[in-house]
């Protein structure tokens, strides 16, 4: 589904990605770990196309989007849910659901299904429908950037830190959504600090160091692998 | 009591006036994170068109049309000109970019037609007087204060309730995330550029219509009018544009009405120092716009 | 520290080669244009102080160039005339005569006292509001010019100054403001305020008070403008009101923008470069009414050719043409690497 080969990118003079190789397969969830500032999110936003990458390639769905704008890979079928979370605070819930399926705004029966979905899957969302976006939890808000991400009807998503900020219960049941996602069959890309819960999910798992991919394998694999803190606390 | 009429009406289509001007300016800024100081011009290339097609002989409202489709389109020549070109580098470059525009295009018309006013075509409606409760006031203050409603609401239903509003409203907030959910950005810019000329041109057929001529720097005193409003009103929200306007309209037409004969040529002074007043108190301006907003 | 005296000698060097240059041709023009280029260095200079340093664009620079004019202008028109210049002029300063040179500095100074009695409420401002609210500032400064007959003679012109400004006394002044604007950008508030342009929140946290260093910047350029504005005042012996509006404020912005306003050696830079092409255009334009080669006066084509020089800048080198480097920066580390290699 997603390929990354020999990826390079930064900001000016610093580069977070450096070099990296990585593959997520049809209905995968891989798993991409790291410590702090190991070059995660960019990779993550050089995969989405907010960020250009300086060399190397990405492929998506087997069409070659290295060069693809933010707006492209949205049309080709990827969402991407950002570390910051970036609800649009004064959109209403239900203003950022319909953003979210802005691509297919034109299809209105199909978009209305699928917003009744997003609810279903997501009660505490259509409780709150009218209220501003900035006026949710942490947690909800979560919640409501991920149902935002389904809305555009995508193959494959990335989601970077879902469980950052959240309490052990939330964090819980965004795994689960997750989880229960795959099932749907998504493709996900999952970034996660919390190496554990990410991993018990997880069907492979690549970790990150300074940039540079320093472990692959299968979640098991990685799970067992003793090396495991001193990767992180190395990066 | 018919002078406070009088006050009301003169305040209301100032403000009309004001809002539009402001909001004109809010909407680019408000996505953007940019100012343009070649918005004043939009208002010149109208009043130019005016005068261009004025020996035409066509019915004055088609004159108007295309004198305000002229402004939509200088709007958006404006983001190819000034804005794209740079808009990546820094803030200050697109001032000035913005800045070496305005310039270009009044000595543009400074060269190309003239330095001195020139009459426009004004329709007959715009000399004829009404008496609203003792109180005799031009037509077109309140054909202003018409139009003014009329395009205020056209435009928050707009921002609420199209999706494009709420794409801009969202790409005003965080452009970026827009653009990952599939928002085209370019299109996005260009419509607020579009809509900002929009604005412009019908607030520019009034503000002609008070003053019968077109001059290369007419362009000066609607971008200050816009620039003070936003800036009271809060820079990056519409509804403070709007509030800006009349609040500005408020103090100016008061200013008009309370100062003494010999300091009224100074008005624009205590305007100005009430509103370093307002800034000293909320140098935010009154409004609240969205939470952080960030720069494309 | 060698590399500020390095700088500063370059830099003075140009302007001291300039004056020599000059003053041998003995061409009564080209003292005119180098006087000329002088207050805009004054001027220039000033507006990098603060410009420069924080980063934010100040659109009132001219206004206070304005006061100091007419601040200088009032109080050195001899005596005889002033009934006629000024006719309305306070009693407490109709008697009042003072010498020119003190009169350029009290110029300097009033206009740093009005900057600072008004601008504080502006340092508090994000930067586009403070932008506008600059430009604001600056229409105000000309309403009040054009209206405060008494002090200004109104929109008309103000005549009988006395021509107090030789090159030489020009040639001084930018050659000191050289050093000051050097100086201040070097100075602990200079690399404070540099670094609230570059971050706001850190600069905040290692204790900058921002809207106070801003302050004195801006301060401390109106200061320049003031002095560059009586210089000016002195030179032309008569001016308006006009004289101190949009157009004016675009020529310097163009030098500041087109040199560079990150460094003292751009602000030079930039006000040599634009002069020169200014005035070739200027000469062309004359050459072109003179032979009327269109039936029409043609006029503004300056200022068209500047707008685009300074769009195309902006373009393809946003920091201007000496972006980061002051000159001393640029040869020392060109001897070093030849030391090195």
């Amino acid at each position: 589904m997603i390929g990354v080969s020999d990826l390079s990118a930064g900001y000016g003079a610093i580069r977070a990605v450096r070099g990296v190789t990585l593959e997520l397969g049809e209905g995968e969830l891989v798993t991409v770990l790291g410590a702090n500032g190991a070059g995660k999110s960019s990779l993550m936003l050089t995969i989405a196309g907010a960020l250009k990458p300086t060399s190397g390639r990405v492929s998506f769905d087997g069409r070659d989007v290295t060069s693809a704008s933010p707006e492209r890979m949205v049309r080709l079928g990827l969402s991407m849910v950002p570390e910051t979370r970036d609800v649009f605070p004064d959109l209403t819930v239900a203003e950022n659901l319909r953003l979210g399926a802005y691509i297919r705004r034109k299809e209105v029966d199909a978009v209305q299904a699928d917003l009744e979905k997003m609810y279903e899957m997501f009660p505490r969302l259509k409780e709150r429908q009218h209220q501003a976006g900035g006026t949710l939890s942490g947690g909800e808000q979560q919640m409501l950037v991920i149902a935002r991400a389904m809305m555009s009807a995508p193959k494959a998503l990335l989601l970077d830190e879902p469980s950052l900020g959240l309490s052990p219960t939330l964090v819980d049941q965004i795994f689960q959504m997750i989880v229960e996602l795959k099932d749907q069959g998504l493709s996900i890309l999952l970034v996660e600090q919390n190496a554990t819960k990410a991993l018990q999910i997880a069907d492979r798992a690549y970790v990150l160091r300074l940039g540079e991919i320093a472990a692959e394998g299968s979640a098991s694999e990685i799970a067992a692998s003793s090396n495991l803190h001193s990767l992180y606390l190395g990066g | 009591m018919t002078g406070f009429i009088q006050f009301i009406i003169d305040f209301l289509s100032l403000g009309g006036a004001y809002a539009l001007m402001a909001l004109g300016l809010v909407i680019v800024y408000g996505i953007l994170k940019l100012v343009n100081f070649a918005y004043g011009e939009l208002i010149m290339v109208a009043g130019y068109t005016l005068f261009l097609v004025g020996g035409t002989g066509m019915p004055w409202i088609i004159m108007a049309i295309v004198a305000i489709a002229m402004s939509v389109l200088m709007g958006i020549a404006t983001d190819y000109v000034a804005f794209r070109p740079v808009r990546a580098k820094s803030v200050t470059a697109v001032l000035i970019t913005s800045f070496a525009f305005s310039t270009l295009l009044q000595n543009g018309a400074l060269l190309f037609i003239s330095p001195r006013p020139r009459n426009i075509p004004l329709p007959e409606i715009f000399t004829k007087t009404v008496e609203i409760a003792g109180v005799v006031t031009p037509v077109r203050n309140l054909l202003t204060i018409a139009t003014a409603v009329i395009s205020l609401s056209l435009f928050t239903w707009l921002m609420r309730r199209s999706v494009i509003g709420i794409a801009m409203r969202a790409a005003a907030t965080n452009f970026t995330m827009a653009r990952m959910l599939g928002v085209p950005a370019n299109l996005i810019i260009t419509s607020a550029f579009a809509i900002s000329g929009l604005l412009a041109g019908i607030v520019s057929m009034f503000w002609l219509g008070r003053i019968g001529a077109v001059v290369p720097g007419i362009g000066l005193e609607p971008l200050l009018i816009a620039f003070i409003a936003t800036v009271i009103g809060g820079m990056r929200s519409l509804l403070g544009a709007v509030v800006g306007g009349f609040l500005l309209a408020f103090i100016d037409t008061g200013l008009n009405y309370t100062l003494p004969q010999d300091l009224l040529k100074f008005r624009d002074a205590f305007t100005f120092s009430l509103v370093i007043l307002i800034l000293l108190w909320r140098p935010e301006g009154l409004m609240k716009g969205p939470a952080s907003g960030q720069r494309t | 520290m060698k590399r500020h005296f390095l700088t500063l000698g370059i830099l003075i060097g140009l302007v001291a080669l300039l004056v020599v240059s000059v003053e041998i041709a003995d061409v009564r023009l080209l003292t005119r244009i180098a006087i000329n280029l002088c207050i805009m260095l004054v001027l220039v200079l000033g507006l990098q102080v603060f410009m420069g340093n924080s980063g934010i664009l100040s659109f009132a620079h001219i206004g206070f160039m304005g006061v100091g004019a007419y601040t200088s202008s009032m109080l050195t028109i001899p005596l005889q005339m002033r009934g006629m210049a000024l006719p309305d002029l306070y009693p407490v300063f109709a008697e009042l005569l003072v010498s020119p040179y003190l009169a350029i500095l009290l110029g300097g100074l009033v206009a740093a006292g009005v900057a600072a009695a008004v601008s504080f409420p502006l340092m508090r401002l994000s930067d586009a509001a403070a932008v506008i609210t600059s430009f604001a500032l600056l229409v105000v400064l000309h309403t009040i010019m054009q209206h405060w007959s008494e002090v200004t003679n109104g929109p008309r012109t103000l005549f009988g100054i006395p021509k107090a400004t030789t090159l030489f006394l020009a040639a001084a002044v930018a050659a000191v403001a050289i050093v000051a604007a050097l100086a201040f950008k070097e100075s602990r508030f200079g690399i404070l305020l540099r670094a609230t342009r570059d971050d706001e929140v850190a600069a905040a946290a290692l204790g900058a008070n921002i809207p106070k260093i801003r302050w004195i910047a801006f301060i401390i350029s109106a200061l320049f403008a003031g002095i560059g504005g009586a210089l000016w005042g002195h030179f032309v012996t008569s001016f308006a009101p006009k004289a101190f509006y949009l157009k004016e404020t675009f020529v310097v912005l163009g030098m500041l923008v087109i040199g560079g306003p990150r460094t003292v050696t751009g602000a030079v830079l930039g006000v040599f470069i634009v002069t020169v092409v200014f005035e070739s255009l200027r000469a062309l334009e004359g050459a072109i009414n003179q032979a009327q080669i269109f039936s029409e006066q043609v006029v503004g084509v300056t200022e068209i050719a500047l707008s685009l020089a300074m769009i195309a800048v902006l373009v393809f080198r946003p920091g201007g043409l000496l972006a980061t480097r002051e000159a001393g920066d640029m040869i020392l580390r060109r001897s070093e690497n030849k030391g090195t290699k």
